[in-house]
């Protein structure tokens, strides 16, 4: 009753005077384009995110670019059966048939070395948009259906890109994404659950693209795991294609998968030791994303230097 | 407040405000017409450069960061022994670089037309100013900010939505550091940041603020980075400490 009260309220105050309250009007000029323009923002909702995004490197580059190190778990808040599946993560697994064509999957291909382009899908009757596609060099085209549609059963198959809806928060896009494949958070060998679901906010600022990505996943994190990741509007860059083709990369015997066992997972404090940072923070946790962890840290400076790759 | 509340109250506040405009009195303050709340208290959550951020870097570690050649060799003049001599210990607190620096902040309204933040880490203060210019005054490091709402969309007409998005512009900012290790920003950087806040279905709510640094001293482009903090029911955990050169 009260919703209902103010909003009539509200469109009192907002509808136009009366038009005995109007002052005399100028006669209209003819054009089409002012009808035309008010026609067109009447229908707006939302902001456009259609273009060509780079990626700005400008956080975390050599995680996201060469590559993480090994054991450089720092700021992910993952529990300890995420934790061994990285430690005894072995790299060579890529060179797998079923691997070497693996793309990124929806939630990590933001923080990914990949261009994207953000595409919209219209109505041809209504005009209204029904999808926005989103595809980055290294990815399956991804759908995020703005149409209402239900998300499907919990038996539907998981994919890479899962299924995706949206939903507008005035001009900030919101985005449920369930059906994950089992990913990664990082690309060394930090497991994403295929239970886990993604909220992500497309937000607009300008040429400016910042996605925040949110990981809920029962299996692997102990809290809500979020990135921001900021994409620049690049009205020159073109995605190529990206063909991918499978190939006998190393001769080993058939049904060998490359792994470690936990006992020999000595190389993971490697990273740590060379950079002068605690073992205990490397293995990275919740505790570890909160300044407060701070002051478990050394006041001396970090001893490694990234090097320009 | 629940979104119903926040929407009764953003409903009203509009109609305040359109009442006033029609009769000719002063407009609203940005207090009142705010499209987002992102006052209270809100702590940052360091998933990202982590190695930059919670630890002092390396000299010479600058990944990451768009440096020209003059802006990698004043990096390497970096003495921290030097900025405390000077008094400088500031350095890496300015206002290019505060909202990296992992710790909790506490956004409040100064007045009707200043919205103010105030962080732990450092003890600064931040102010946007609203709709009003600024004395020009010394460079400090958290120079002159001028404050925008930029209102979520929507439908022309339709009912007002509790989204959107401030903008803010700060300039006159006393030189500093991107990062601990002597990253320079100049007295001539333009910063450019936008804060948004958001609404999770699990009763989280985050701060995103994107951030970007416009330095043709130092850098080779803008410098783009967001950053995150999640809202705290109360001031638990707050702990304020000086600036540290190290």
């Amino acid at each position: 009753m009260l919703v209902a009260a103010t909003v009539a309220l509200t469109a009192v105050l907002v509808a136009p005077p009366s038009p005995r309250a109007q002052q005399p009007q100028p006669v209209p000029s003819g054009s089409l384009v002012e009808v035309i323009d008010d026609a067109t923002r009447a229908a707006a909702t939302g902001v456009d995110f259609t273009g060509e995004w780079a990626p700005r490197f400008h956080e975390d580059q050599p995680e996201r670019v060469p590559g993480p190190e090994l054991g450089d778990y720092l700021g992910i808040p993952i529990n300890p059966a995420a934790r061994m599946r990285g430690e005894t993560w072995e790299a060579s697994i890529q060179t797998l048939w079923e691997w070497q064509c693996r793309p990124h999957s929806a939630d990590y291909i933001w923080r990914g070395p990949s261009p994207v382009r953000i595409s919209k899908e219209m109505d041809p009757v209504s005009r209204q948009l029904t999808a926005w596609h989103a595809e980055w060099l290294r990815s399956v085209d991804r759908q995020i259906y703005m149409d209402g549609r239900p998300h499907p059963s919990e038996s539907a198959p998981h994919t890479w890109a899962g299924f995706s809806t949206g939903r507008w928060e005035g001009d900030m896009l919101t985005i449920k994404t369930t059906h994950l494949k089992e990913g990664y958070v990082r690309r060394n060998g930090l497991p994403r659950s295929d239970t886990a679901t993604l909220t992500e906010h497309w937000m607009l600022s300008g040429d400016v693209l910042t996605v925040a990505t949110i990981v809920y996943d029962p299996v692997y994190l102990t809290e809500p795991f979020i990135r921001t990741t900021d994409y620049e509007l690049d009205l020159h860059q073109q995605n190529p294609p990206y063909p991918c083709e499978v190939v006998e990369e190393v001769d080993r015997p058939k049904g060998s998968v490359p792994h470690k066992l936990p006992s020999d997972t000595n190389f993971v404090t490697d990273f740590a030791t060379r950079c002068g940072i605690p073992i205990a923070a490397a293995k990275g946790g919740a505790e570890t994303m909160y300044p407060e962890y701070k002051s478990k840290l050394p006041a001396t400076p970090a001893t490694c230097v990234a090097a320009p790759r | 407040m629940s979104m119903r509340v926040k929407t009764l109250a953003f409903a009203f506040a509009l109609s305040a405000t359109l009442v006033a405009q029609r009769g000719g009195q002063p407009p609203a303050s940005a207090r009142t017409i705010a499209p987002v709340d992102l006052t209270g208290y809100w702590v940052s959550i360091v998933t990202e450069d982590w190695r930059w951020r919670m630890m002092t870097p390396a000299k010479g570690d600058y990944a990451s960061v768009p440096l020209n050649a003059e802006g990698t060799r004043v990096a390497g003049t970096w003495d921290p022994a030097k900025d405390e001599a000077a008094g400088e210990q500031c350095r890496s607190y300015g206002a290019p670089a505060i909202m990296r620096v992992p710790g909790r902040v506490h956004i409040t309204w100064q007045d009707d037309n200043t919205l103010r933040i105030d962080t732990d880490a450092g003890t600064q203060t931040r102010t946007f100013q609203f709709g009003r210019a600024q004395s020009p005054g010394e460079p400090t490091w958290q120079g002159q900010s001028v404050a925008l709402w930029e209102p979520g969309g929507g439908r022309r007409g339709a009912a007002p939505v509790l989204a959107g998005s401030l903008k803010v512009v700060t300039t006159r900012l006393r030189p500093g550091y991107l990062r601990k290790n002597g990253v320079p920003y100049s007295a001539n950087a333009l910063l450019t940041e936008y804060y948004r806040a958001t609404h999770e279905d699990n009763g989280d709510s985050w701060l995103i603020v994107t951030t970007v640094v416009d330095d043709p001293r130092y850098l080779t482009g803008r410098f783009f980075t967001s950053s995150h903090f999640k809202k705290l029911p109360d001031a638990s955990g707050w702990k304020p400490a000086p600036c540290s050169a190290r």
